[in-house]
């Protein structure tokens, strides 16, 4: 059935729609703050282009939240398929940045990857009828496999991990096959004791070179993962290289104080600190701690809480499965992200590359996220109806 | 339709899930709360303006000594002024803050009179590539430079003394061939990163220095140091320790060494010398003249010195003893004899030396114009005799003394362990016909068997073949490295067996060759080599050649002693365009066999020449 403007403006989350256009300006202010002293012309408008990408994105954010989502997941397989058509070209043709293909014509299909397997399995748990078993389990590691292992190719190690939490908030939220699940949850946490715990081990000092070089080949990673994992383990080691970010991140957020340093004003970014080519995406949150001190972050943490809890509201009141597990997976993709990004530029979390949602300088991601949560705000009009034919 | 709906998804599920959500960003919470409020006072209050400084710990080099145990290379500490150049960074273009550091040091060049040493365009590539690292304005300094910077360090932020190891070669130019000479590279990025986190280590670029890089070169450690505004050192982390490179010892003696050295030295010759010990292939001395001194390369090799080297006329940077390729002359004779009498050539064949050898239209003069007169082989190798040789070459043919030529190892690199050595040039029909396009021609044969014409060695070469003559036989790999300090005694070695390989040549015929030798020394032109109470065989040869239409002579010494004993000496001395292999070369031989031996067997200082 057809909405009205009006009827379809008051049935929208307005709390949702504030809180993700406040980040999104906040972003920007903080972008500008962080690239207006590069060097490079090209770099000092990465404000405005983050900008212009929200401007464009609240069309599809309205577009997507009129049009109604029961009709538009039946393109979900078409999109799926499209997302790792685009992940296989990507690998064949994508352009390089700091030794990771991720980029096809200027976009990151990992960001659409993940929209795409939220959506899948929210219609997998959610169809009328839908079976909850094991072997929808089985299923669920395939759909999320395929192209998580081919985002592990590029190599992208924090895309292709963010995705778990995620699905493990639907497969929760859904009940599939209990038992299995926190089976495999328990699995994966054991397998990453056992990674942190033979790291640990090759430090002790008895342990001879060869021995060390020997168990930390037993943990399968890549050498420049191994660092970051010893950065985080160790953080005092190695503060010339990897530990390096962590440690002049943890400066800045913490030199902020309660109020910080005042707008533009920050030191450890534009002196040079932070590495400027990082300071504009993942380490965004500290130029904003800097500036902004603990004020700052807090009014930012709350934003996101808003945001997070009219998200899960939505799914409250949606009236069809797929409605909420479709909520329930955006709003975690969105807890990971916020969460290991900040815990990362604070120490608690080793560093991996996660952008900070609506803030960080990402297109691909801001349009990803815009368009995710336009479909909640749809899942918002036209769940609160119970599901007559999908 | 009612029956169509199923059971929901728990909201119980939906809310725990919400309440994780609350938890984790309240966790972030408390962690700001921690970080910016609690111990805020940690990140800035007092230091405001505080900063990490990277510091490198430098693994020291290994040392070099001589078989004695004394130091030939070794480290001294230098003290440098260096710039952390973040602390001085200003906000905005980069220009601007290596406009900052630019004045700071002009200002610190008057305070400290002392004239600036880093370029404009060395800070800026400094900014732009190592800027985590401290830029060195000022290296090696001295005490008193160190002391007026001291007292002014609080009017130059983000200043510092750094201490750098520096090669320091004690003996100056002694063994400067052998040891070669250390430069800094510059480091570059690791891929990935923009900066490197390294100051520029020594690296080996010649001799020893570069053959034994890998095991000389330490591995340097790391250290953190923070700062606050007026460079007081609040607090140290410390990285990876340094680690010491490994030391080398080396078959050389230090003594023998000078000796050697000096002996070409004095009459500014042009060339070169090897001392092998015909026991076990060590390398007791080698020099090539004219030297230079590593020390000057130290901290660093201007451009004016490298040019001035590199234009030398002298080319000191060539090591003659290895990479010097001259015809062996007389000395090749030697050779010559085993090749004849292993192809059956009798020692007793006597041939009549009228003064010239004549071969066809060819004339090849003896350098006894009058002529030897009928002689044998013994007799013919203490004269020397041009015609004699070409005779007996011409008689057994080129293939022989190639064949013995190649048995003494001539034209194939010896493998000793220093970089850039020669193999010299053994000629055959088909090189000449590959490389001249010209055939062999029965001239070739002759002017090979007297050691002139095609033919190239290197002194080392020719030192490995006095030891063969030394030995009765075998062929010793020049061995430059030892692994444990042992003095050169010449009554016993140090028990090791000796690589070596056997030439195949029958002891009775090397017999005669070394008896033709110990002629030489006592009454033929070798006996400026003689040294009292020390039985020494030589053979001495004088190359002639034309550079641009002058007669010029190499002019050679090859000799072993004792005699009668084991040998425990052999060596091999050019020098080029000398007067004569008897008059210029063999004197050096004398000098260094009276100094090797003094003391040791009986032998005076004051031995010299006899009559």
């Amino acid at each position: 059935m057809k909405k009205t403007v009006s009827n379809l403006l008051r049935n929208m989350s307005p709390t949702l729609f504030l809180s993700m256009t406040a980040l999104i300006v906040i972003g920007a202010l903080f972008i500008y703050s962080a690239c207006s002293l590069r060097e490079d012309a090209s770099l000092q408008k990465l404000h405005l282009q983050h900008l212009m990408m929200g401007a464009v994105g609240l069309f599809v954010y309205f577009a997507s939240a009129s049009a109604n989502y029961r009709s538009l997941f039946r393109w979900r397989w078409f999109f799926y398929a499209a997302t790792l058509a685009l992940l296989v070209l990507v690998l064949a043709i994508g352009s390089s940045r700091m030794g990771a293909k991720r980029w096809l014509f200027g976009i990151q299909p990992s960001e659409l990857a993940k929209l795409a397997v939220i959506i899948v399995l929210a219609r997998l748990y959610g169809r009328p009828g839908a079976r909850r078993g094991i072997g929808t389990f089985l299923l669920t590691l395939l759909i999320a496999g395929v192209p998580a292992v081919l985002v592990l190719l590029q190599p992208d190690l924090g895309t292709a991990l963010v995705i778990v939490p995620t699905i493990f908030a639907m497969l929760f939220a859904a009940k599939v096959a209990p038992r299995a699940v926190w089976g495999f949850a328990g699995t994966a946490v054991l397998a990453a004791s056992v990674v942190l715990g033979l790291l640990l081990y090759a430090d002790r000092p008895d342990v001879t070179p060869e021995k060390r070089a020997k168990i930390i080949r037993m943990t399968g990673l890549r050498p420049h993962q191994v660092r970051r994992l010893q950065v985080f383990l160790f953080p005092d080691r190695d503060l010339h290289g990897s530990g390096y970010n962590r440690w002049q991140s943890e400066i800045a957020v913490g030199s902020g104080g309660a109020w910080g340093k005042g707008f533009g004003k920050g030191e450890q970014y534009s002196l040079g600190y932070l590495p400027p080519s990082i300071s504009t995406n993942d380490f965004i949150f500290s130029v904003l701690a800097e500036e902004a001190g603990f004020a700052g972050s807090l009014m930012v943490l709350l934003l996101f809480l808003g945001l997070l809890w009219s998200g899960t509201g939505v799914a409250f009141r949606c009236q069809d499965d797929t409605g909420r597990l479709y909520c329930v997976g955006v709003m975690a993709l969105v807890f990971s992200h916020t969460f290991v990004n900040i815990a990362m530029t604070i120490g608690v979390m080793p560093i991996t590359g996660l952008p900070l949602p609506f803030i960080s300088y990402g297109r691909t991601f801001l349009l990803t996220l815009m368009v995710a949560l336009g479909l909640v705000q749809s899942v918002s009009v036209y769940g609160q109806e119970p599901e007559e034919r999908f | 339709m009612e029956s169509s709906r199923q059971k929901l998804t728990d909201n119980w599920r939906l809310f725990a899930l919400a309440v994780v959500f609350f938890v984790g960003i309240l966790f972030l919470a408390c962690r700001l709360y921690n970080v910016q409020v609690v111990r805020s006072a940690n990140f800035s209050a007092d230091l405001v303006r505080q900063s990490i400084r990277r510091v490198q710990m430098p693994g020291l080099r290994g040392r070099v000594f001589d078989r004695n145990g004394e130091i030939l290379a070794d480290n001294r500490a230098s003290n440098c002024i260096v710039y952390y150049v973040e602390e001085l960074r200003k906000r905005g273009k980069w220009t601007r803050t290596i406009d900052a550091v630019n004045e700071s040091i002009d200002r610190m060049a008057e305070v400290l009179a002392i004239p600036r040493m880093v370029t404009r365009e060395a800070v800026s590539n400094h900014v732009m590539q190592s800027l985590p690292m401290p830029l060195i304005a000022w290296r090696d300094v001295s005490q008193e430079t160190l002391a007026r910077w001291a007292v002014n360090a609080e009017s130059f932020p983000g200043t510092d003394i750094y201490e750098q190891p520096e090669r320091r070669y004690p003996r100056g130019t002694l063994a400067n061939h052998v040891l070669g000479y250390v430069r800094r590279d510059r480091p570059q990025p690791l891929p990935g990163e923009k900066y490197h986190f390294y100051l520029p280590e020594m690296v080996g670029r010649a001799g020893i220095e570069a053959q034994f890089n890998s095991e000389l070169t330490g591995t340097s450690g790391r250290q953190l140091i923070r700062v606050d505004a007026r460079g007081y050192k609040n607090k140290t982390w410390n990285g990876d320790p340094s680690i010491s490179g490994k030391d080398v010892y080396l078959s050389i003696d230090a003594r023998i060494q000078e000796v050697l050295e000096h002996a070409l030295a004095k009459e500014n010759y042009v060339g070169a010398g090897v001392v092998i010990d015909p026991r076990n292939g060590d390398i007791l001395a080698m020099a090539s003249a004219p030297a230079y001194d590593p020390n000057r390369f130290v901290p660093f090799l201007s451009t004016g010195l490298w040019r001035s080297l590199n234009e030398d006329p002298g080319i000191p940077l060539l090591n003659r003893a290895i990479q010097g390729r001259y015809a062996p002359g007389s000395t090749f004779k030697t050779i010559t004899s085993i090749a004849a009498l292993q192809a059956g050539f009798s020692a007793d064949t006597v041939y009549d030396c009228t003064g010239a050898f004549t071969l066809g239209t060819m004339r090849l003069r003896c350098w006894d114009g009058y002529g030897h007169g009928p002689i044998a082989l013994r007799k013919a190798i203490e004269q020397s005799c041009n015609a004699y040789f070409c005779n007996m070459g011409y008689t057994v043919g080129y293939e022989a003394i190639r064949k013995a030529a190649e048995e003494a190892g001539l034209g194939r690199k010896t493998g000793i362990t220093l970089p850039g050595e020669s193999a010299g040039v053994l000629p055959s029909p088909e090189w000449k016909e590959k490389t001249l396009h010209q055939r062999w021609m029965p001239g070739d044969t002759c002017h090979a068997s007297i050691g002139q014409g095609l033919l190239l060695t290197t002194p080392l070469q020719m030192a490995v073949v006095a030891g063969i003559f030394a030995n009765g036989g075998k062929r010793m790999t020049p061995r430059l490295r030892i692994e444990a300090p042992v003095k050169w005694d010449p009554d016993l070695t140090d028990g090791k067996r000796p690589e070596g390989e056997e030439t195949g040549w029958p002891k009775e015929l090397v017999d005669i060759v070394r008896a033709g030798m110990r002629d030489v020394a006592t009454s033929g032109s070798g006996r400026r080599a003689q040294v009292e109470g020390l039985e020494i065989a030589a053979k001495t040869g004088t190359a002639e050649f034309d550079v641009r239409g002058e007669r010029r002579k190499n002019t050679w010494v090859i000799a072993f002693a004792p005699y009668d004993r084991e040998a425990s000496m052999a060596l091999a001395v050019i020098v080029e365009n000398g007067e004569s292999g008897g008059l210029t070369a063999a004197p050096i031989a004398h000098d260094v066999f009276a100094a090797a031996f003094a003391g040791k067997t009986a032998v005076s200082e004051e031995g010299g020449l006899p009559e």
